[in-house]
Protein backbone atom coordinates (compact mmCIF):
# COMPACT_ATOMS: atom_id res chain seq x y z
CA UNK A 1 0.00 0.00 0.00
CA UNK A 2 1.28 3.31 -0.80
CA UNK A 3 1.90 6.78 1.69
CA UNK A 4 -0.64 8.62 0.12
CA UNK A 5 -2.76 5.33 -0.22
CA UNK A 6 -6.11 6.12 -2.40
CA UNK A 7 -4.78 9.69 -2.55
CA UNK A 8 -2.88 8.88 -5.61
CA UNK A 9 -5.62 7.90 -7.67
CA UNK A 10 -7.48 11.09 -6.48
CA UNK A 11 -4.08 13.06 -7.50
CA UNK A 12 -4.26 11.26 -11.23
CA UNK A 13 -7.65 12.06 -11.71
CA UNK A 14 -7.08 15.56 -10.68
CA UNK A 15 -9.30 15.68 -8.04
CA UNK A 16 -7.14 17.38 -5.42
CA UNK A 17 -6.83 21.38 -4.55
CA UNK A 18 -5.28 23.39 -2.30
CA UNK A 19 -3.55 22.22 0.39
CA UNK A 20 -4.49 18.74 -0.03
CA UNK A 21 -2.69 18.92 -3.87
CA UNK A 22 0.33 20.42 -2.20
CA UNK A 23 1.36 17.82 -0.14
CA UNK A 24 0.34 15.23 -1.85
CA UNK A 25 2.89 16.68 -4.91
CA UNK A 26 5.37 17.45 -1.91
CA UNK A 27 5.32 13.64 -0.49
CA UNK A 28 5.27 12.48 -4.57
CA UNK A 29 8.41 14.44 -4.89
CA UNK A 30 10.13 12.64 -2.22
CA UNK A 31 9.12 8.68 -2.55
CA UNK A 32 10.05 6.58 -5.12
CA UNK A 33 7.06 3.80 -4.14
CA UNK A 34 4.26 6.64 -4.75
CA UNK A 35 5.84 7.37 -8.05
CA UNK A 36 5.50 4.55 -9.34
CA UNK A 37 2.29 4.01 -8.77
CA UNK A 38 1.46 7.46 -9.80
CA UNK A 39 3.13 6.20 -13.06
CA UNK A 40 1.31 3.10 -13.14
CA UNK A 41 -1.55 4.66 -12.47
CA UNK A 42 -1.10 7.25 -15.23
CA UNK A 43 -0.45 4.62 -17.88
CA UNK A 44 -3.71 2.87 -17.22
CA UNK A 45 -5.82 5.70 -17.49
CA UNK A 46 -4.07 6.62 -20.99
CA UNK A 47 -5.08 2.75 -21.96
CA UNK A 48 -8.01 3.05 -21.23
CA UNK A 49 -8.59 6.17 -23.41
CA UNK A 50 -7.68 3.87 -26.00
CA UNK A 51 -10.09 1.45 -25.09
CA UNK A 52 -12.94 3.98 -24.99
CA UNK A 53 -11.72 5.23 -28.54
CA UNK A 54 -12.67 2.12 -29.98
CA UNK A 55 -15.90 1.78 -28.57
CA UNK A 56 -18.69 -0.34 -31.04
CA UNK A 57 -15.70 -1.69 -32.96
CA UNK A 58 -14.99 -4.87 -31.76
CA UNK A 59 -16.96 -7.21 -29.73
CA UNK A 60 -14.38 -7.97 -27.01
CA UNK A 61 -13.65 -4.49 -26.71
CA UNK A 62 -17.82 -4.25 -26.33
CA UNK A 63 -17.55 -7.14 -23.47
CA UNK A 64 -14.69 -4.96 -22.00
CA UNK A 65 -16.54 -2.04 -21.64
CA UNK A 66 -19.78 -3.97 -20.42
CA UNK A 67 -17.20 -5.29 -17.67
CA UNK A 68 -17.00 -1.71 -16.75
CA UNK A 69 -20.11 -0.24 -17.14
CA UNK A 70 -21.44 -3.35 -14.86
CA UNK A 71 -24.08 -2.29 -12.08
CA UNK A 72 -22.96 -2.89 -8.60
CA UNK A 73 -19.02 -3.08 -9.24
CA UNK A 74 -16.91 -1.23 -6.73
CA UNK A 75 -16.58 2.75 -8.45
CA UNK A 76 -17.97 1.31 -11.22
CA UNK A 77 -17.37 4.45 -13.99
CA UNK A 78 -19.94 6.04 -15.62
CA UNK A 79 -18.55 5.78 -18.68
CA UNK A 80 -14.83 4.75 -20.22
CA UNK A 81 -13.73 8.22 -21.02
CA UNK A 82 -10.71 7.91 -18.49
CA UNK A 83 -12.70 9.50 -15.74
CA UNK A 84 -10.98 9.65 -12.50
CA UNK A 85 -13.76 6.91 -11.09
CA UNK A 86 -13.01 4.62 -13.66
CA UNK A 87 -9.11 4.54 -13.34
CA UNK A 88 -9.92 4.34 -9.60
CA UNK A 89 -12.03 1.01 -10.36
CA UNK A 90 -9.80 -0.27 -12.49
CA UNK A 91 -6.57 0.30 -10.38
CA UNK A 92 -8.38 -0.69 -7.51
CA UNK A 93 -9.49 -3.76 -8.69
CA UNK A 94 -6.25 -4.99 -10.88
CA UNK A 95 -3.55 -4.49 -7.87
CA UNK A 96 -6.06 -6.72 -4.86
CA UNK A 97 -7.13 -9.12 -7.99
CA UNK A 98 -3.53 -10.29 -8.43
CA UNK A 99 -2.56 -10.59 -4.87
CA UNK A 100 -5.82 -12.65 -4.22
CA UNK A 101 -4.68 -14.99 -6.91
CA UNK A 102 -1.56 -15.18 -5.46
CA UNK A 103 -2.39 -16.13 -2.30
CA UNK A 104 -5.27 -18.53 -2.83
CA UNK A 105 -2.34 -20.47 -4.83
CA UNK A 106 -0.57 -20.13 -1.53
CA UNK A 107 -3.26 -21.66 0.19
CA UNK A 108 -4.12 -24.71 -2.13
CA UNK A 109 -0.35 -25.37 -2.11
CA UNK A 110 -0.39 -25.17 1.51
CA UNK A 111 -3.36 -27.27 1.95
CA UNK A 112 -2.38 -29.91 -0.46
CA UNK A 113 0.66 -30.24 1.49
CA UNK A 114 -1.46 -30.32 4.69
CA UNK A 115 -3.67 -32.87 3.32
CA UNK A 116 -0.99 -35.29 1.85
CA UNK A 117 1.17 -34.28 5.31
CA UNK A 118 -1.84 -35.21 7.37
CA UNK A 119 -2.58 -38.19 5.14
CA UNK A 120 0.91 -39.92 5.43
CA UNK A 121 0.40 -39.22 9.51
CA UNK A 122 -2.63 -41.35 9.70
CA UNK A 123 -1.60 -43.90 7.77
CA UNK A 124 1.57 -44.40 10.01
CA UNK A 125 -0.57 -44.32 12.60
CA UNK A 126 -2.70 -47.04 11.48
CA UNK A 127 0.13 -49.27 10.50
CA UNK A 128 1.76 -48.38 13.74
CA UNK A 129 0.00 -50.42 16.37
CA UNK A 130 0.21 -53.85 17.73
CA UNK A 131 1.93 -56.17 14.86
CA UNK A 132 0.03 -57.04 12.21
CA UNK A 133 -0.26 -60.13 10.64
CA UNK A 134 1.35 -59.43 7.65
CA UNK A 135 4.92 -60.19 7.91
CA UNK A 136 5.19 -61.95 11.27
CA UNK A 137 4.34 -65.93 12.06
CA UNK A 138 0.96 -66.09 14.23
CA UNK A 139 2.64 -67.88 17.54
CA UNK A 140 0.09 -69.91 19.45
CA UNK A 141 2.33 -70.99 22.28
CA UNK A 142 2.56 -74.81 22.49
CA UNK A 143 2.48 -75.48 26.24
CA UNK A 144 2.16 -79.11 25.88
CA UNK A 145 5.99 -78.62 24.77
CA UNK A 146 6.59 -75.89 27.55
CA UNK A 147 4.89 -77.32 30.57
CA UNK A 148 6.61 -80.36 30.02
CA UNK A 149 10.06 -78.97 29.61
CA UNK A 150 9.41 -76.47 32.75
CA UNK A 151 8.81 -79.93 34.33
CA UNK A 152 11.63 -81.48 33.46
CA UNK A 153 14.18 -78.35 34.55
CA UNK A 154 12.46 -77.50 37.48
CA UNK A 155 11.86 -81.37 38.73
CA UNK A 156 8.23 -81.56 38.93
CA UNK A 157 5.63 -83.51 37.29
CA UNK A 158 4.35 -81.36 34.70
CA UNK A 159 1.47 -79.00 35.29
CA UNK A 160 -1.29 -79.23 32.62
CA UNK A 161 -2.58 -75.91 31.93
CA UNK A 162 -6.04 -75.28 30.54
CA UNK A 163 -4.16 -74.21 27.23
CA UNK A 164 -2.58 -77.21 27.16
CA UNK A 165 -3.31 -79.56 24.41
CA UNK A 166 -3.18 -82.54 26.46
CA UNK A 167 -5.40 -80.84 29.43
CA UNK A 168 -8.05 -80.07 26.37
CA UNK A 169 -7.54 -83.48 24.78
CA UNK A 170 -6.25 -85.73 26.61
CA UNK A 171 -3.63 -88.02 24.77
CA UNK A 172 -0.99 -90.44 25.81
CA UNK A 173 2.58 -89.31 24.95
CA UNK A 174 6.43 -90.23 25.70
CA UNK A 175 8.70 -87.02 26.72
CA UNK A 176 11.91 -87.50 25.00
CA UNK A 177 13.96 -85.70 27.38
CA UNK A 178 17.60 -86.57 27.08
CA UNK A 179 19.28 -87.86 30.37
CA UNK A 180 22.44 -86.07 29.19
CA UNK A 181 22.16 -82.44 28.04
CA UNK A 182 23.57 -82.32 24.54
CA UNK A 183 25.66 -79.08 24.58
CA UNK A 184 26.00 -77.29 21.24
CA UNK A 185 26.58 -73.16 21.64
CA UNK A 186 27.10 -72.84 17.93
CA UNK A 187 23.83 -74.38 17.57
CA UNK A 188 22.66 -72.17 20.12
CA UNK A 189 23.94 -69.24 18.71
CA UNK A 190 22.18 -69.85 14.97
CA UNK A 191 19.22 -70.31 16.80
CA UNK A 192 19.46 -67.30 18.53
CA UNK A 193 19.86 -65.07 15.31
CA UNK A 194 17.01 -67.26 13.56
CA UNK A 195 14.51 -66.33 15.91
CA UNK A 196 15.34 -62.99 14.47
CA UNK A 197 16.11 -60.60 17.28
CA UNK A 198 15.21 -57.32 16.34
CA UNK A 199 17.71 -54.00 17.41
CA UNK A 200 16.13 -51.75 19.51
CA UNK B 1 -6.79 -69.36 49.71
CA UNK B 2 -4.83 -72.80 49.57
CA UNK B 3 -6.11 -75.34 51.95
CA UNK B 4 -3.31 -77.08 54.79
CA UNK B 5 -3.90 -80.70 54.82
CA UNK B 6 -3.16 -81.97 58.27
CA UNK B 7 0.53 -82.47 59.40
CA UNK B 8 2.03 -82.91 62.49
CA UNK B 9 5.01 -82.12 64.62
CA UNK B 10 6.75 -85.03 66.46
CA UNK B 11 9.20 -84.32 69.46
CA UNK B 12 12.69 -84.62 68.83
CA UNK B 13 14.15 -88.50 69.51
CA UNK B 14 11.28 -90.18 67.86
CA UNK B 15 13.15 -90.10 64.80
CA UNK B 16 15.40 -92.40 63.56
CA UNK B 17 17.49 -89.82 62.06
CA UNK B 18 20.23 -88.51 64.31
CA UNK B 19 22.29 -85.25 63.56
CA UNK B 20 25.34 -85.26 65.02
CA UNK B 21 27.17 -82.50 66.53
CA UNK B 22 23.85 -80.73 68.07
CA UNK B 23 22.79 -79.86 71.11
CA UNK B 24 20.07 -81.48 73.14
CA UNK B 25 17.04 -78.68 71.99
CA UNK B 26 16.92 -80.09 67.86
CA UNK B 27 14.55 -76.87 68.05
CA UNK B 28 16.19 -73.84 66.69
CA UNK B 29 14.74 -70.56 67.18
CA UNK B 30 14.96 -67.75 64.47
CA UNK B 31 17.68 -67.58 62.90
CA UNK B 32 20.38 -64.11 63.98
CA UNK B 33 20.73 -61.43 61.74
CA UNK B 34 23.88 -59.35 61.61
CA UNK B 35 23.31 -55.14 62.56
CA UNK B 36 22.31 -52.74 59.90
CA UNK B 37 25.06 -51.79 57.63
CA UNK B 38 27.06 -55.16 57.86
CA UNK B 39 28.88 -55.21 54.56
CA UNK B 40 29.76 -58.74 54.07
CA UNK B 41 28.23 -62.12 55.27
CA UNK B 42 30.20 -64.30 57.24
CA UNK B 43 28.64 -67.37 56.88
CA UNK B 44 29.74 -69.83 59.71
CA UNK B 45 28.94 -72.88 57.51
CA UNK B 46 29.72 -74.81 54.73
CA UNK B 47 28.90 -72.55 51.98
CA UNK B 48 30.83 -69.27 51.51
CA UNK B 49 28.35 -67.08 50.11
CA UNK B 50 29.26 -63.46 50.60
CA UNK B 51 26.76 -60.62 50.17
CA UNK B 52 28.27 -56.83 49.74
CA UNK B 53 25.02 -55.18 49.38
CA UNK B 54 24.83 -53.62 52.43
CA UNK B 55 21.52 -54.79 53.19
CA UNK B 56 20.85 -56.70 56.38
CA UNK B 57 22.04 -60.29 55.94
CA UNK B 58 22.16 -63.06 58.18
CA UNK B 59 24.77 -64.50 60.37
CA UNK B 60 24.53 -68.31 61.85
CA UNK B 61 25.56 -69.22 64.57
CA UNK B 62 27.32 -72.30 64.99
CA UNK B 63 24.50 -74.27 65.80
CA UNK B 64 22.57 -73.41 62.85
CA UNK B 65 25.71 -74.15 60.56
CA UNK B 66 25.61 -77.28 61.71
CA UNK B 67 21.74 -78.01 61.21
CA UNK B 68 22.22 -76.22 57.98
CA UNK B 69 24.63 -78.53 57.04
CA UNK B 70 22.68 -81.98 58.01
CA UNK B 71 19.97 -80.16 56.55
CA UNK B 72 21.24 -79.77 53.29
CA UNK B 73 22.47 -83.06 53.38
CA UNK B 74 19.10 -84.54 53.67
CA UNK B 75 17.85 -82.94 50.71
CA UNK B 76 20.76 -83.87 48.80
CA UNK B 77 20.14 -87.60 49.37
CA UNK B 78 15.89 -87.32 49.15
CA UNK B 79 17.25 -85.79 45.58
CA UNK B 80 18.95 -89.48 44.89
CA UNK B 81 16.35 -91.15 46.58
CA UNK B 82 13.49 -89.19 44.49
CA UNK B 83 15.38 -91.30 41.33
CA UNK B 84 16.64 -94.45 42.83
CA UNK B 85 13.51 -95.48 44.58
CA UNK B 86 10.54 -96.68 42.97
CA UNK B 87 7.17 -95.51 44.52
CA UNK B 88 4.02 -94.37 43.46
CA UNK B 89 0.93 -92.62 44.24
CA UNK B 90 -1.38 -89.71 44.06
CA UNK B 91 0.20 -86.02 43.99
CA UNK B 92 -2.03 -83.11 44.98
CA UNK B 93 -0.31 -79.67 43.89
CA UNK B 94 -2.42 -76.55 44.39
CA UNK B 95 -0.48 -73.29 43.52
CA UNK B 96 -1.13 -69.83 44.09
CA UNK B 97 -1.18 -67.88 40.39
CA UNK B 98 -1.62 -64.48 39.17
CA UNK B 99 -4.93 -65.68 37.85
CA UNK B 100 -6.07 -67.39 40.93
CA UNK B 101 -5.31 -70.76 42.37
CA UNK B 102 -4.16 -73.61 40.11
CA UNK B 103 -4.82 -76.96 41.29
CA UNK B 104 -3.58 -80.29 39.75
CA UNK B 105 -4.22 -84.31 40.88
CA UNK B 106 -1.73 -86.72 39.00
CA UNK B 107 -1.32 -90.22 39.33
CA UNK B 108 2.34 -91.18 39.77
CA UNK B 109 4.62 -94.14 39.13
CA UNK B 110 8.23 -93.66 39.46
CA UNK B 111 10.32 -96.88 38.98
CA UNK B 112 13.47 -96.54 40.77
CA UNK B 113 16.73 -95.37 37.87
CA UNK B 114 13.92 -96.15 35.13
CA UNK B 115 10.57 -94.40 33.65
CA UNK B 116 8.57 -92.23 35.67
CA UNK B 117 4.62 -92.09 34.43
CA UNK B 118 2.20 -89.34 35.30
CA UNK B 119 -1.59 -89.35 34.36
CA UNK B 120 -3.00 -85.99 35.21
CA UNK B 121 -6.55 -85.01 36.18
CA UNK B 122 -7.48 -84.30 32.68
CA UNK B 123 -6.44 -87.47 31.14
CA UNK B 124 -3.37 -86.45 29.68
CA UNK B 125 -0.53 -89.44 30.51
CA UNK B 126 3.10 -88.29 29.98
CA UNK B 127 6.32 -91.04 30.41
CA UNK B 128 9.55 -89.73 30.97
CA UNK B 129 12.46 -91.74 30.60
CA UNK B 130 15.05 -91.85 32.77
CA UNK B 131 18.61 -92.71 32.22
CA UNK B 132 21.28 -93.59 34.39
CA UNK B 133 24.08 -91.55 34.68
CA UNK B 134 22.29 -89.75 37.66
CA UNK B 135 21.11 -87.13 35.33
CA UNK B 136 17.83 -88.16 34.97
CA UNK B 137 15.34 -85.39 35.11
CA UNK B 138 12.69 -87.21 37.06
CA UNK B 139 12.13 -85.94 40.72
CA UNK B 140 9.77 -85.18 42.91
CA UNK B 141 8.65 -81.96 44.37
CA UNK B 142 11.77 -79.70 42.59
CA UNK B 143 14.41 -81.59 44.86
CA UNK B 144 17.15 -82.30 42.50
CA UNK B 145 21.03 -81.78 42.46
CA UNK B 146 20.71 -78.43 40.27
CA UNK B 147 17.89 -76.94 42.18
CA UNK B 148 19.69 -77.77 45.37
CA UNK B 149 22.79 -76.11 43.99
CA UNK B 150 21.26 -72.69 43.91
CA UNK B 151 19.22 -73.14 47.50
CA UNK B 152 21.66 -73.65 48.90
CA UNK B 153 22.98 -70.14 47.33
CA UNK B 154 19.65 -68.12 48.09
CA UNK B 155 18.55 -69.93 51.07
CA UNK B 156 19.57 -71.29 54.56
CA UNK B 157 18.05 -74.95 55.22
CA UNK B 158 17.36 -75.92 58.70
CA UNK B 159 16.20 -79.27 60.22
CA UNK B 160 13.21 -79.33 62.09
CA UNK B 161 12.80 -82.48 63.38
CA UNK B 162 9.81 -85.39 62.60
CA UNK B 163 6.08 -85.12 61.73
CA UNK B 164 3.78 -87.33 59.59
CA UNK B 165 2.46 -87.15 55.92
CA UNK B 166 0.10 -89.84 55.05
CA UNK B 167 0.68 -91.63 58.10
CA UNK B 168 4.17 -91.94 57.09
CA UNK B 169 7.11 -90.19 59.85
CA UNK B 170 9.08 -87.54 57.77
CA UNK B 171 11.85 -85.28 58.34
CA UNK B 172 11.51 -81.65 58.23
CA UNK B 173 13.73 -79.52 56.80
CA UNK B 174 12.41 -75.63 56.32
CA UNK B 175 14.08 -73.16 54.74
CA UNK B 176 14.67 -69.86 55.49
CA UNK B 177 15.18 -66.51 53.46
CA UNK B 178 18.38 -64.37 54.52
CA UNK B 179 16.22 -62.10 56.07
CA UNK B 180 14.84 -65.19 58.60
CA UNK B 181 11.25 -65.55 56.62
CA UNK B 182 10.30 -68.96 55.83
CA UNK B 183 10.30 -69.79 52.58
CA UNK B 184 9.80 -73.47 52.20
CA UNK B 185 9.32 -76.73 54.30
CA UNK B 186 9.89 -80.64 53.04
CA UNK B 187 8.79 -83.37 54.91
CA UNK B 188 10.95 -86.66 53.42
CA UNK B 189 10.30 -90.08 53.71
CA UNK B 190 12.17 -90.71 57.25
CA UNK B 191 13.11 -94.34 56.37
CA UNK B 192 13.79 -93.33 52.46
CA UNK B 193 14.12 -89.52 52.36
CA UNK B 194 11.88 -89.70 49.37
CA UNK B 195 9.82 -86.06 49.05
CA UNK B 196 6.63 -86.68 50.45
CA UNK B 197 5.46 -82.84 50.59
CA UNK B 198 6.56 -79.39 50.39
CA UNK B 199 5.03 -76.02 51.46
CA UNK B 200 6.23 -72.85 49.78
CA UNK B 201 5.48 -69.35 51.09
CA UNK B 202 5.76 -65.84 50.50
CA UNK B 203 7.34 -62.91 51.68
CA UNK B 204 4.22 -62.33 53.38
CA UNK B 205 4.14 -65.83 54.99
CA UNK B 206 1.14 -66.65 52.60
CA UNK B 207 1.00 -70.50 51.66
CA UNK B 208 1.72 -70.17 47.97
CA UNK B 209 2.37 -73.45 47.35
CA UNK B 210 0.93 -77.09 48.49
CA UNK B 211 2.49 -80.59 47.04
CA UNK B 212 1.75 -83.35 48.48
CA UNK B 213 1.71 -87.01 48.43
CA UNK B 214 -1.61 -89.42 49.19
CA UNK B 215 -1.72 -93.21 48.97
CA UNK B 216 2.06 -93.38 48.47
CA UNK B 217 3.66 -96.82 48.39
CA UNK B 218 7.64 -96.41 48.31
CA UNK B 219 8.98 -100.33 47.12
CA UNK B 220 8.48 -102.38 44.49
CA UNK B 221 5.69 -101.00 41.79
CA UNK B 222 2.74 -102.82 41.51
CA UNK B 223 2.30 -104.82 37.88
CA UNK B 224 -0.16 -102.72 36.50
CA UNK B 225 1.58 -99.59 36.19
CA UNK B 226 3.94 -100.71 33.53
CA UNK B 227 0.58 -100.90 31.23
CA UNK B 228 0.52 -97.31 31.46
CA UNK B 229 4.09 -96.92 29.39
CA UNK B 230 3.86 -96.18 25.99
CA UNK B 231 6.65 -97.14 23.42
CA UNK B 232 6.34 -94.64 20.87
CA UNK B 233 8.85 -91.56 21.56
CA UNK B 234 7.72 -87.62 20.25
CA UNK B 235 8.31 -84.29 21.69
CA UNK B 236 11.10 -82.31 20.46
CA UNK B 237 14.63 -82.31 21.45
CA UNK B 238 16.63 -79.30 23.43
CA UNK B 239 19.74 -78.49 22.93
CA UNK B 240 21.34 -76.87 25.97
CA UNK B 241 23.74 -74.42 26.05
CA UNK B 242 27.01 -75.09 28.50
CA UNK B 243 27.22 -71.54 29.27
CA UNK B 244 23.86 -69.27 29.81
CA UNK B 245 25.73 -66.36 30.46
CA UNK B 246 27.06 -66.35 26.75
CA UNK B 247 24.28 -67.20 25.22
CA UNK B 248 22.61 -64.35 26.69
CA UNK B 249 25.41 -62.38 25.93
CA UNK B 250 25.18 -63.34 21.94
CA UNK B 251 21.78 -62.66 22.20
CA UNK B 252 22.30 -59.34 23.61
CA UNK B 253 24.14 -58.22 20.38
CA UNK B 254 21.56 -59.07 18.62
CA UNK B 255 19.57 -56.71 20.15
CA UNK B 256 17.88 -58.96 22.32
CA UNK B 257 17.24 -56.94 25.81
CA UNK B 258 17.11 -60.56 28.15
CA UNK B 259 17.89 -60.01 31.79
CA UNK B 260 20.38 -62.49 33.54
CA UNK B 261 18.97 -61.62 37.27
CA UNK B 262 15.03 -61.71 37.06
CA UNK B 263 13.56 -59.43 39.88
CA UNK B 264 12.55 -61.68 42.69
CA UNK B 265 16.76 -62.62 42.35
CA UNK B 266 16.43 -64.99 40.16
CA UNK B 267 19.26 -65.94 38.05
CA UNK B 268 19.99 -67.54 34.87
CA UNK B 269 20.70 -70.83 35.64
CA UNK B 270 20.44 -73.14 32.34
CA UNK B 271 19.34 -72.50 28.65
CA UNK B 272 18.54 -74.76 25.42
CA UNK B 273 16.61 -74.50 22.24
CA UNK B 274 14.29 -76.28 20.14
CA UNK B 275 13.02 -76.73 16.72
CA UNK B 276 9.56 -76.84 18.10
CA UNK B 277 8.03 -76.98 14.39
CA UNK B 278 7.80 -74.21 11.96
CA UNK B 279 9.79 -72.06 14.78
CA UNK B 280 12.60 -71.93 16.91
CA UNK B 281 12.40 -71.76 20.41
CA UNK B 282 15.15 -70.04 23.07
CA UNK B 283 14.38 -71.56 26.94
CA UNK B 284 15.52 -69.47 29.98
CA UNK B 285 15.62 -70.77 32.97
CA UNK B 286 15.81 -68.82 35.75
CA UNK B 287 15.73 -70.24 38.88
CA UNK B 288 16.88 -69.50 43.02
CA UNK B 289 16.39 -73.54 43.99
CA UNK B 290 12.77 -72.71 44.99
CA UNK B 291 11.20 -70.78 42.36
CA UNK B 292 11.81 -71.92 39.19
CA UNK B 293 10.49 -69.56 35.84
CA UNK B 294 11.13 -71.07 32.35
CA UNK B 295 11.03 -68.30 29.30
CA UNK B 296 10.02 -69.58 25.83
CA UNK B 297 10.58 -66.63 23.59
CA UNK B 298 10.28 -67.24 19.40
CA UNK B 299 10.13 -64.51 16.71
CA UNK B 300 6.12 -63.80 15.76
CA UNK B 301 2.94 -62.53 17.93
CA UNK B 302 0.41 -64.00 19.44
CA UNK B 303 -2.02 -65.52 17.37
CA UNK B 304 -6.02 -64.03 16.97
CA UNK B 305 -7.48 -66.84 18.89
CA UNK B 306 -6.03 -68.40 21.49
CA UNK B 307 -8.10 -71.12 23.42
CA UNK B 308 -7.58 -71.99 26.63
CA UNK B 309 -6.12 -68.65 27.24
CA UNK B 310 -7.36 -65.77 29.26
CA UNK B 311 -6.71 -62.00 28.57
CA UNK B 312 -5.82 -59.58 31.15
CA UNK B 313 -3.76 -56.75 32.72
CA UNK B 314 -1.08 -58.02 34.84
CA UNK B 315 0.67 -54.54 36.49
CA UNK B 316 -0.58 -52.92 33.76
CA UNK B 317 0.33 -54.54 31.02
CA UNK B 318 -1.79 -56.69 28.75
CA UNK B 319 -1.15 -60.66 28.84
CA UNK B 320 -2.30 -63.89 28.40
CA UNK B 321 -3.10 -66.37 31.58
CA UNK B 322 -3.58 -70.39 31.50
CA UNK B 323 -2.99 -71.92 34.39
CA UNK B 324 0.57 -71.12 35.57
CA UNK B 325 1.84 -70.06 32.36
CA UNK B 326 1.59 -66.31 30.91
CA UNK B 327 2.17 -64.97 27.33
CA UNK B 328 2.28 -61.83 25.44
CA UNK B 329 3.75 -60.06 22.69
CA UNK B 330 6.75 -57.53 22.69
CA UNK B 331 8.25 -56.05 19.71
CA UNK B 332 7.67 -58.61 17.60
CA UNK B 333 8.85 -61.76 19.72
CA UNK B 334 6.32 -63.75 22.07
CA UNK B 335 7.81 -64.48 25.29
CA UNK B 336 6.05 -67.43 27.24
CA UNK B 337 6.54 -67.89 30.94
CA UNK B 338 5.86 -71.09 33.03
CA UNK B 339 6.12 -70.13 36.19
CA UNK B 340 6.41 -71.97 39.92
CA UNK B 341 6.92 -68.86 42.19
CA UNK B 342 4.67 -66.63 44.43
CA UNK B 343 2.75 -64.33 42.18
CA UNK B 344 4.52 -61.03 43.51
CA UNK B 345 7.71 -62.94 41.84
CA UNK B 346 5.96 -63.77 38.74
CA UNK B 347 4.34 -60.44 38.68
CA UNK B 348 7.89 -58.28 38.82
CA UNK B 349 9.68 -61.05 36.46
CA UNK B 350 7.12 -60.12 33.63
CA UNK B 351 7.63 -56.56 34.65
CA UNK B 352 11.48 -56.86 33.69
CA UNK B 353 10.68 -57.89 30.47
CA UNK B 354 9.99 -56.15 27.45
CA UNK B 355 6.41 -54.66 27.35
CA UNK B 356 3.63 -55.67 25.78
CA UNK B 357 3.03 -54.60 21.96
CA UNK B 358 1.04 -51.41 22.92
CA UNK B 359 3.71 -48.28 21.87
CA UNK B 360 2.96 -44.53 22.56
CA UNK B 361 2.31 -42.19 19.82
CA UNK B 362 5.98 -41.65 18.99
CA UNK B 363 6.77 -45.73 18.79
CA UNK B 364 3.47 -46.24 17.05
CA UNK B 365 4.29 -43.62 14.17
CA UNK B 366 7.87 -44.67 13.73
CA UNK B 367 6.71 -48.36 13.33
CA UNK B 368 4.28 -46.86 10.92
CA UNK B 369 6.51 -44.80 8.89
CA UNK B 370 9.01 -47.80 9.24
CA UNK B 371 6.14 -50.70 7.89
CA UNK B 372 5.10 -47.74 5.33
CA UNK B 373 8.82 -47.01 3.73
CA UNK B 374 8.92 -51.44 3.77
CA UNK B 375 5.90 -51.22 1.35
CA UNK B 376 7.51 -48.52 -0.65
CA UNK B 377 10.86 -50.38 -1.05
CA UNK B 378 10.62 -54.02 0.44
CA UNK B 379 14.76 -54.42 0.15
CA UNK B 380 15.62 -51.48 1.69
Amino acid sequence: MSHLGSLISALIDGELEGLELDRANAHLAGCAACQTEASALRQLKRELRTLGDLDGADAMTGRLLAMIAAPGAPGAPDAPDGSGSSVRARALERKPGRRVRRRRGRYVIWSAMSLVVVGVGAAAFGMGGASSAGNEPQITPQLEVFDVQHALTSGDVPFADPADARARTPTRTTLAAPAVPVNDDAALLRAAVAVGAKRP
Amino acid sequence: MLAILGHEHASAGADLLTPTALSADTTVGPLPTAPTGTDTAVRNSVSDVQRTSGAPITVLSDVAASQEAFAMSLLGKAATAGQSTSYQGVELTSQSGVDGSVTMVSQVWHQGGGLTVIRTSSGATSVVSSESGGQSPAAVFGVTKAMLSLLGQHYVAVYRGTGAVDGRVAAIVEVYRFDGTLAARYWLDNRTLVPLRREVFDPSDNLVSDDAFTQVRIGALAAGAAKAAVSAASGPTWVTASSPGTLLDSLADEGWQLPAILPGNLPLYAASWSDSGSDDVIDLEYSDGLSVISLFIQRGTLAASLPGWRGMSLDGRHVYVSGHSIAWTGHGVVYTMVADAPPQTVTAAVAGLPDSDQPGLAGRLTRGFDRLAHLVDPFG
